[in-house]
């Protein structure tokens, strides 16, 4: 049986992506370049926190609605907010 | 434009109060961030009936993929498994969150209260005295008699009022989720060994989660199946696999892979669960022009293999919708009428009961040396070679091999037993 990458799995979802106002901000990234354990990218089951050299890169489109980015950040760097009007990921089968 | 009640949340309790409510002729608006109801909802698959019959029995005439008539629980590690079996008399079904929630929203609109979707409530809102008026949604204000708060485990309204405070990561799990789907309804049921209607739940413990707090678990819809991983959040750091992993691992373990071969991935989910219960609940459940319900407030029974959420979602906002309706006033003394019902229902004494078993369940030697302690004896047990060993010679080997006491576990599982 074949491996599912989470890109993968992130494509079988239906999106409506808000690309003027992105749902989670980093509030202060020098919080996350200090940050020694970086949880964010570990825990957000849609891999949206990646570290790229030196940065923290959050791309919030394939964000799954779950929270924990925010809960899991030992400080509390992330500002996170319910999409705006309908946007974001739309479940139709779970 | 001003409502009686304005409630946020399209899901099982907001929609649960806002049916009631406006059956009763209050004039409701129930205010959802999703596309539709449903959009935004997660679960992890089951929905337990006993107390919806008394409390919304109409759910029978709702959208039911399966009733659950077998329970499986399995420790598994790398290489072995030990299952426990037991077929159930139909307590509960299994079906997408999402149908659900679309028939309650529909339940609800033909009773007459609006439903209005693709709004984002941004803030309660609050007369110059600090009395819940209405909600904000941008620059939008929506006035209301009453507000329920129905949003769910992320509680973001409530922080930003200053009663709850932000979630701690010992307060909540991360439950990853993918949907499967079969060729045939048909097939499915061959593969599972299910009769029409008939549904499967199963739990893993052990090796999906890492040997950590949490579990896996599977359960057959019509024509599909979600299987998943749920993982308390504070153990985070001694995981190796990143989270959105561990699910892959599970569908690809050879223990579990026969089952879901040829199925294709139809949706990939993720969402929060309390796992603490009560003890995450808002220092109170009714305030000024303000109720509290469902995963908001902390309603859902996690107790490790059995968790029930939407039972309690819907009990307590048909709760909420009858204190609305006997209070006379939205005043938080009028109000409290909704703490009296909470405990004399159900949901408070079940929840208080179960109030110490995070304290077992996030123990992390429950996690490791129970599943690799039970597969390792079983299978010593089962394995001729040289010797034919007794079972005490297995349980005994087994120890000596994995390091796990016999002793400790035995005291360990006596608190378990009484706890969860």
């Amino acid at each position: 049986m074949k491996y599912f990458t989470i890109e993968e799995r992130l494509n079988a979802n239906a999106w409506d992506v808000d690309i003027h106002k992105p749902h989670i901000v980093i509030k202060d990234p020098e919080k996350c370049r200090h940050c020694e354990k970086k949880p964010c990218t570990y825990m957000c089951p849609a891999k949206c926190y990646v570290q790229q050299g030196d940065y923290l890169v959050l791309s919030t489109e394939a964000c799954l609605e779950c929270g924990t980015c925010r809960v899991v950040c030992p400080h509390g760097a992330i500002e996170w907010n319910y999409p705006r009007s309908g946007m974001g990921v739309w479940y139709r089968f779970t | 434009m001003k409502f009686d009640v304005a409630v946020v949340g399209g899901g099982p309790a907001g929609l649960a109060a806002a049916y009631k409510l406006a059956s009763a002729g209050f004039r409701v608006v129930v205010l959802e961030r999703g596309r539709e109801p449903g959009s935004k909802a997660m679960y992890g698959g089951r929905v337990y009936t006993h107390w919806l019959d008394k409390y919304l029995p109409e759910f029978r005439k709702a959208a039911i993929d399966r009733w659950v008539t077998r329970e499986l629980v399995t420790f598994l590690t790398e290489d072995k498994a030990v299952t426990l079996e037991t077929t159930t008399e139909r307590g509960s079904f299994v079906t997408p969150l999402v149908s659900f929630t679309s028939w309650l929203a529909r339940l609800s609109r033909d009773a007459g209260a609006q439903i209005v979707t693709e709004i984002t409530v941004d803030q309660l809102a609050r007369d110059e005295r600090g009395r819940f008026v209405g909600v904000k949604s941008g620059s939008d204000f929506l006035r209301a008699d009453y507000v329920i708060d129905a949003e769910g485990v992320n509680r973001l309204l409530l922080e930003r009022a200053g009663i709850v405070e932000r979630l701690k990561p010992e307060t909540v799990a991360v439950g990853v989720k993918e949907v499967l789907k079969f060729e045939s309804r048909k097939l499915l049921e061959e593969r599972f060994g299910l009769g029409e209607e008939e549904g499967l739940a199963w739990t893993f413990a052990g090796y999906p989660t890492e040997y950590l707090p949490g579990g896996g678990f599977l359960y057959t819809y019509r024509d599909s199946v979600a299987i998943g991983v749920v993982m308390y959040l504070k153990s985070w750091d001694k995981l190796k696999t990143p989270v959105y992993d561990l699910v892959e691992k599970l569908r690809l373990h050879p223990y579990v892979a026969p089952y879901v071969r040829g199925a294709m991935l139809l949706e990939y989910g993720a969402r929060m669960t309390p796992v603490v219960g009560i003890n995450m609940a808002p220092p109170k459940f009714h305030y000024d022009g303000l109720l509290i319900v469902g995963d908001a407030a902390g309603f859902l029974l996690h107790t490790g293999v059995l968790i029930r959420g939407v039972d309690f979602a819907v009990a307590s906002g048909v709760l909420a919708a009858e204190a609305i309706r006997e209070s006379g006033d939205p005043s938080a003394e009028a109000l409290s009428i909704y703490e009296k019902k909470l405990k004399s229902s159900f949901i408070y004494p079940q929840l208080e009961k179960f109030r110490n078993v995070d304290r077992i369940l996030g123990d992390e030697t429950l996690f490791r040396d129970l599943p690799i302690f039970a597969t390792g004896v079983v299978n010593r047990y089962f394995t001729i070679d040289d010797k034919h060993r007794t079972l005490f010679e297995a349980l005994r080997e087994t120890s000596k091999e994995t390091n796990v006491s016999l002793f400790k576990l035995l005291i360990y599982m006596a608190r378990a037993v009484r706890n969860i």
